[in-house]
């Protein structure tokens, strides 16, 4: 019974935090899908969202709920600076080039950000009550991380179906060729899916600090690179839509796992869910290449 | 209408075109025929803006159009119908048609184009909801045409529109393309391998040959010239 107890509250602790890795892992899916390029400096740009949540909350006391919409503006904007900066002049070399040029952008932010804040782990705490759900207590600082999540998944669904750049944005990405000869700025929407995927995934760097209590410094953006691939993989690659629903799926195993783990003797289940998530992407790939969402 | 000068092009190292230098003629359809690997795609391409121009002039109805971006072109009322047909396979047919209108100026004449297009191909208003994927061959080349005329262009190009299709389809697609032509009163650059179909609808005629325009004449010019055939036509 207390396990089960315990279960259901990891469970539902593996959804909240699903929603939010979704979100995290959305602009990396859109910007693979429109542009075809591995953001391999994703987790640094995660960092940033982190950042700006916690110097905005420890010197003006801004919830992260506003500085999520800060994070969003501010990865936007990078995410304009690095593409005609660097990325334009990309697109048509080698992928190695482009990996390579997300590796270095990743690199240069963590270190950038070193120089200016220095290598201390830090963290704060967004106290606003709780939510008892019976079989556990959530904060309800997650929960509104749940729901910011959602909300802005659908709302770039709906952008995404419904309005004239959106569906301009799937010609592009079904077919280039296709889309400038229906008069498309390609190269603008280019421009403007980079923009928007740091600049979504700069936001959930906003919700991640959440989950962190003292988690943020420079470098923790690597592990949620390849948490993000791995839910990428999952949910087909280059979808958004797949990729918050690989984000539910990764943050339920993580999750739900660690209770499992947890009743083998001897076995110390943290390192070791950090571990099964990996083992399940090598599963994946080898059984289902395309994706548990993807298309073949 | 359209008008080329000195055109010179290619990709990477490689140059594809040295000076070619082409007019096409207002409400005419215009034909550039060669082998593979002559350049033709190249041609329109460049034209297009899809791939940057190395040097020469494109005019467009008496303007500069040489370096300016493809979606601008689109947008004066150039087209291109692409070799490969490039329609947008996980779409809907609707929707494939519908992003021909994408543009300020066709949109705001979506619905008067949108009957013209069902008139023209009863097909495509049959299965609105059918991905394009799916349609077969000839299918996918009458939306990509029709998707093409959503854009409301004055100046149409076709980069050989027979590829791919059975011999009956082909006759199809080209009596298409004269109907289209002659009522929307367009003017068409088609480009080609199939040579007896193409000196049928054309008025005029340039041939191309590793990069350069070898010959060049009205059709029946072109068709009695033994020259001209047996050398780069092969009939």
């Amino acid at each position: 019974m207390e396990f089960l107890r315990m279960f259901s509250g990891d469970l539902i602790n593996g959804i909240i935090l699903g929603a939010v890795y979704g979100l995290m892992t959305m602009g990396l899916s859109l910007i693979f899908g429109v542009l075809k390029v591995v953001n391999v400096g994703h987790g640094a740009f995660i960092m940033v969202g982190a950042f700006i949540a916690y110097w905005m909350f420890t010197l003006f006391g801004l919830p992260p709920l506003l500085s999520a919409i800060l994070a969003l503006i501010v990865g936007i904007a990078l995410g304009f600076f690095f593409y005609y900066v660097v990325m334009k002049w990309l697109l048509e070399a080698p992928e190695l080039s482009t990996l390579l040029a997300t590796f270095a952008i990743g690199i240069f932010l963590a270190e950038v950000a070193k120089a200016v804040w220095g290598p201390d782990y830090r963290g704060y705490s967004w106290n606003v009550g709780s939510l008892n759900l019976g079989v556990t207590t959530i904060p309800m600082a997650k929960v509104y991380a749940l729901l910011s999540s959602i909300v802005i998944a659908v709302a770039l669904y709906l952008w995404f179906k419904k309005t004239r750049a959106g569906n301009a944005l799937r010609g592009v990405v079904e077919d280039k060729e296709g889309a400038r000869v229906c008069g498309i700025n390609v190269e603008g929407y280019y421009a403007l899916s980079f923009a928007i995927g740091i600049g979504l995934t700069v936001m959930s760097g906003v919700f991640i600090t959440l989950f962190v209590p003292v988690g943020i410094n420079p470098y923790m953006g690597e592990v949620y690179t390849i948490k993000a691939f791995v839910i990428a993989v999952l949910g087909g690659l280059a979808s958004p839509w797949g990729a918050f629903f690989g984000g539910f799926i990764f943050g339920l195993v993580e999750n739900g796992s660690y209770a499992i783990l947890g009743l083998i003797p001897g076995v110390e289940p943290f390192s070791l869910t950090q571990c099964l998530a990996f083992a399940i992407l090598l599963v994946l790939l080898l059984l289902k290449p395309e994706g548990l969402l993807g298309k073949k | 209408m359209l008008k080329i000068v000195n055109l010179e092009a290619g990709y990477g190292p490689m140059q594809v075109l040295w000076k070619i230098s082409l007019n096409a003629e207002e409400g005419n359809v215009t034909a550039l025929l060669g082998p593979n690997g002559a350049g033709k795609s190249t041609t329109l391409m460049s034209t297009l803006g899809s791939i940057k121009p190395w040097g020469g002039e494109i005019y467009f109805e008496g303007k500069d159009v040489t370096t300016l971006p493809s979606h601008k072109k689109v947008e004066m009322g150039m087209t291109l119908v692409p070799e490969g047909r490039h329609v947008f396979p996980n779409l809907t047919v609707r929707e494939n048609i519908l992003m021909g209108a994408y543009t300020k100026r066709a949109s705001k004449l979506m619905k008067e184009s949108l009957d013209l297009i069902y008139t023209l191909f009863p097909i495509l208003k049959e299965r609105p909801g059918q991905k394009a994927g799916t349609l077969s061959g000839g299918q996918q080349q009458m939306l990509t045409i029709a998707r093409s005329l959503m854009t409301r262009p004055k100046f149409l190009m076709l980069d050989e529109p027979s590829q791919g299709l059975a011999p009956k389809l082909v006759g199809e697609v080209f009596e298409t393309i004269q109907k289209v032509q002659s009522d929307m009163g367009l003017t068409v650059l088609l480009v080609e391998q199939n040579v007896d179909i193409t000196l049928e609808v054309a008025k005029y005629v340039y041939i191309l040959h590793e990069g350069t325009i070898k010959a060049e004449g009205t059709s029946d010019t072109i068709k009695h010239s033994e020259d001209v055939r047996v050398a780069y036509l092969g009939i």
